[in-house]
């Protein structure tokens, strides 16, 4: 296993797994985080694994950077041989198009294909979540069918409402807020992401997979 | 009770930050100046970790409601109680029924107002911080408005406490940020990296009004990408400070909202100067220093002991 690691600021450890989006890279990833979480060291603050790395939070006060890599190197052997649970498996639904998907015309023009078309690809595909973030509760999820390969908007919209469904690249997400975007909407979901009141606050975390159901 | 008569230009509550939930996206939140926040709550007797006000502008203003020691901290402001002038970074007692007015800030830009007792705010996800952007935590999850009232539990009257002048922070611009390198530093030209740490007219930034609490953008002189480098990454895990360089070359201080994001990182604020950035207002110069990681950590522990110091024994 493929594990560089290097130092985020004080008190930052960044470990890179690989350099593309893969499911073998992403799979890595998800061990290594959820064994660390597993810990429950009191110097750990955060983790954040995303498409290639885990970036962890550390308290440098608690623990020498030194101590903490000798810690994370010792483990390595471990971690390489930890069980980790089956991913969780969702069904979320979506209303297509129309009022819901306002770049549901966009992404059909730009693939050349028909809104039951797009519709069929998108819901035809399990996506893995390869991170939860950039607001609390949204998924970065992969990999889409490149027939519907869509650019970012060049200005991201400044609202969108909570559960739109967007597309960028090869990526596909829901915004688990209203908040600005810049993926292309083609659709809405009514499932609450994020429920801040409940524990452990987020539908979906990192691994998870999801398909997509059109209602 | 606390009544808002005046937020000012923009007040919410903050605490020491959210933290355990960024796998999900959960951002820390926190109170920018931490120094300015955990000072604060010394000088009002609180438990670290209590809630208190982060306000920006002039003419903020509320009336206290009961018998209670309160303080003001972060940025060089005037002040007064009723019509007594107060001295910030030193505690004061206010009478039932008393006016707390802010008339102007003087250097710097975010200050901290606290008060003893324990305001009751929403406590969400381990934190009193608000989240702005998703609308919980602090005070129903939003800014400050008029008439807003404030619980608050057991007020009490403490000793004055102050925290010595020489311990309290200059906030003047220009600022000079020193930085550690970051994961994508070499994405840029060796020419554009020194040009931004020579300290010369070209290595000055500007503060963008167009930034807000989750970043600081900045103008000036766009920083060159490599021939042929991509713009951007593979959306990956940062931590508050990261600087991060957009297409356009320009830097954005990113703050504490963000738990991902996907643009080249040039480098991290050093944590000794993190509290800083609160104090970054649109107009100010801003200059950089790259250091290593030594120094940092060095700087880092003079700042905690000054604060231990501060603190009675």
């Amino acid at each position: 296993m493929y594990m560089d690691y290097s130092r985020y600021g004080e008190s930052g450890v960044r470990i890179l797994f690989g350099n593309t989006i893969d499911l073998e890279t992403s799979k890595e990833i998800r061990k290594f985080y959820l064994y660390l979480k597993s810990l429950q060291r009191p110097d750990i603050i955060d983790i954040i694994p995303s498409f290639r790395s885990c970036l962890i939070h550390f308290n440098n006060r608690r623990t020498s950077y030194d101590d903490f890599i000798s810690f994370l190197m010792g483990k390595a052997g471990e971690i390489a041989l930890t069980k980790v649970p089956e991913p969780r498996s969702h069904e979320i639904p979506v209303q297509y198009g129309g009022e819901y998907g306002p770049d549901m015309e966009f992404v059909c023009s730009y693939s050349g294909l028909n809104e039951e078309e797009v519709i069929e690809i998108h819901t035809s595909t399990v996506y893995t979540v390869f991170a939860v973030g950039f607001i609390p509760g949204f998924p970065y999820m992969g990999t889409l069918d490149k027939r519907i390969y869509a650019p970012r908007l060049e200005t991201p919209r400044l609202k969108v409402p909570e559960g739109s469904v967007g597309l960028a690249q090869l990526q596909t997400g829901i915004y688990s807020f209203e908040s600005p975007a810049g993926w292309r909407i083609i659709g809405k979901t009514s499932i609450q992401l994020f429920n801040p009141m409940e524990e452990p606050y987020s539908l979906l975390r990192m691994g998870d997979l999801v398909r997509f159901i059109p209602v | 009770m606390i009544e808002i008569i005046n937020p000012a230009w923009f007040s919410i509550v903050v605490d020491g930050g959210r933290y355990s939930y960024a796998d999900v996206g959960v951002p820390g939140s926190a109170a920018l100046d931490q120094f300015a926040y955990n000072l604060l709550n010394y000088l009002v007797g609180n438990k670290t970790g209590a809630p208190v006000l982060e306000v920006m502008g002039n003419e903020f203003s509320i009336r206290l409601n009961s018998e209670m020691t309160c303080a003001i901290t972060g940025a060089q402001v005037t002040a007064y109680i009723d019509d007594k002038p107060i001295t910030p970074w030193v505690s004061f007692t206010a009478h039932k029924g008393s006016t707390l007015r802010v008339k102007e800030v003087v250097e710097g830009f975010r200050y901290y107002v606290g008060f003893s007792g324990l305001m009751e705010v929403d406590r969400v996800i381990g934190s009193y911080s608000t989240n702005l952007e998703c609308r919980f935590g602090g005070f129903r999850g939003r800014p400050l408005i008029k008439g807003d009232r404030i619980v608050l539990k057991g007020p009490k009257v403490i000793g004055e406490r102050f925290v010595p002048g020489e311990v309290v922070p200059l906030m003047e611009p220009p600022h000079v940020l020193r930085i550690l390198q970051g994961p994508e530093s070499h994405y840029f030209t060796p020419e554009t990296i020194n040009r931004l740490f020579e300290k010369k007219e070209h290595s000055w930034y500007i503060v963008s009004s167009k930034s807000n609490r989750t970043g600081i953008r900045l103008e000036g002189k766009p920083l060159l990408f490599k021939k042929g480098m991509d713009k951007s990454i593979i959306s990956e895990g940062i931590l508050p400070g990261t600087i991060q360089i957009p297409g356009d070359g320009l830097p954005i201080l990113m703050l504490n909202e963000r738990t991902i994001g996907g643009y080249a990182r040039l480098g991290i604020v050093a944590k000794v100067d993190q509290d800083r950035l609160a104090h970054l207002k649109p107009k100010d110069k801003v200059l950089f220093q790259l250091i290593g990681i030594d120094e940092a950590e060095r700087l880092w522990q003079q700042k905690v002991e000054l604060f231990y110091r501060t603190l009675p024994q």
